[in-house]
């Protein structure tokens, strides 16, 4: 057998396999940190909570939440601000959205029924991609609670709220 | 003689094939942590980071947040680490690099309120934020 000859083969495959192997984990690395961070989940959660917050505390509706004076200031009165950076185009329509419903508590059956009252914001184009699961759709999360107003009447609140920011999170 | 002439000639091979092996490798591992520490992807993770905080914080508190490794990456690149975070209007940019612009470096936060950003110059590791009503 011409064991040097056979070394040498076996070196050289050597050298092919660890090229292969690292050439593969480059393309795997500058993949991984070339794409951005998807925080939309987050982002959509915390939208979504600040909304409860503005209105209902400790279970009870805060003052002047069913009049059309907080439909009409909704985005002032909750300290929400909708713009965004002026970058994709971001500035001509909004990358946020934001939709809450006031169902009575006790003919209450499902979110398909007429509301009480409602309050939306942002961009309502976003509300009609939530049916669709991607990553060039927005995230959007729909959250449900039960609350009273002063007199003990009982609610119960819907929460729609949608994110885009397609470009800085999952391109 | 040629014996022992042989035994050098393998031993040599070996070094330099363990040699080449290790160069191999570490040149891989340096292009690893070159690209997990790069100053695109710290901007963008304390970009998103702060603008979370932001938008979980309520008016009255002060927030303070470690950026020891932005801080360490902006002074080699020759940034004032003063000047890594900027806060104009509801977008905070991060910049850790002199290099051009990085389209994610910038991020806007929804909460309504004031913010600022301050160098924490007495650790010189943190970033401070005073959250108060506009």
């Amino acid at each position: 057998m011409n064991k040097i000859g056979t070394e040498k083969i076996i070196s050289i495959y050597w050298f092919v396999i660890l090229f292969i192997v690292a050439a593969a984990i480059v393309y795997m690395t500058a993949s991984f940190y070339g794409k951005p961070y998807d925080t939309r989940q987050i982002e959509v959660e915390l939208l979504s909570d600040k909304a409860a917050d503005c209105i209902s505390y400790a279970g009870f509706l805060r003052e002047g939440v069913l009049t059309q004076g907080f439909n009409d200031n909704f985005l002032e009165t909750c300290d929400i601000n909708f713009g965004a950076e002026d970058s994709y185009g971001w500035t001509d329509e909004s990358e946020y959205f934001l939709q809450i419903n006031f169902y009575d508590f006790d003919s209450y059956q499902d979110a398909s029924q007429n509301s009480l009252f409602e309050v939306s914001a942002g961009n309502q184009k976003l509300k009609d991609f939530c049916q669709l699961k991607g990553k060039s759709f927005p995230i959007c999360l729909e959250r449900r609670f039960y609350t009273l107003d002063k007199d003990g009447e009982k609610y119960i609140v819907k929460i729609n709220s949608a994110v885009k920011k397609i470009e800085k999170n999952s391109q | 003689m040629k014996k022992i002439r042989k035994r050098g000639n393998i031993l040599t091979k070996n070094i330099i094939f363990i040699v080449l092996n290790l160069a191999f490798l570490t040149i891989l591992l340096l292009f690893l942590f070159s690209k997990t520490g790069s100053a695109a992807v710290l901007e963008e993770k304390y970009t998103k980071q702060i603008a979370f905080m932001v938008d979980a914080a309520e008016p009255g508190m002060i927030i303070h947040l470690n950026m020891e490794d932005a801080i360490e990456k902006a002074v080699k690149e020759g940034i004032n680490p003063s000047n890594i975070v900027s806060i104009n209007g509801n977008v905070i940019t991060v910049k850790l690099s002199g290099k051009g612009s990085n389209p994610k470096s910038s991020y806007s936060f929804f909460n309504d309120v004031k913010v600022d950003a301050n160098f924490d110059t007495l650790n010189k590791k943190e970033y401070y934020f005073v959250i108060s009503e506009k």
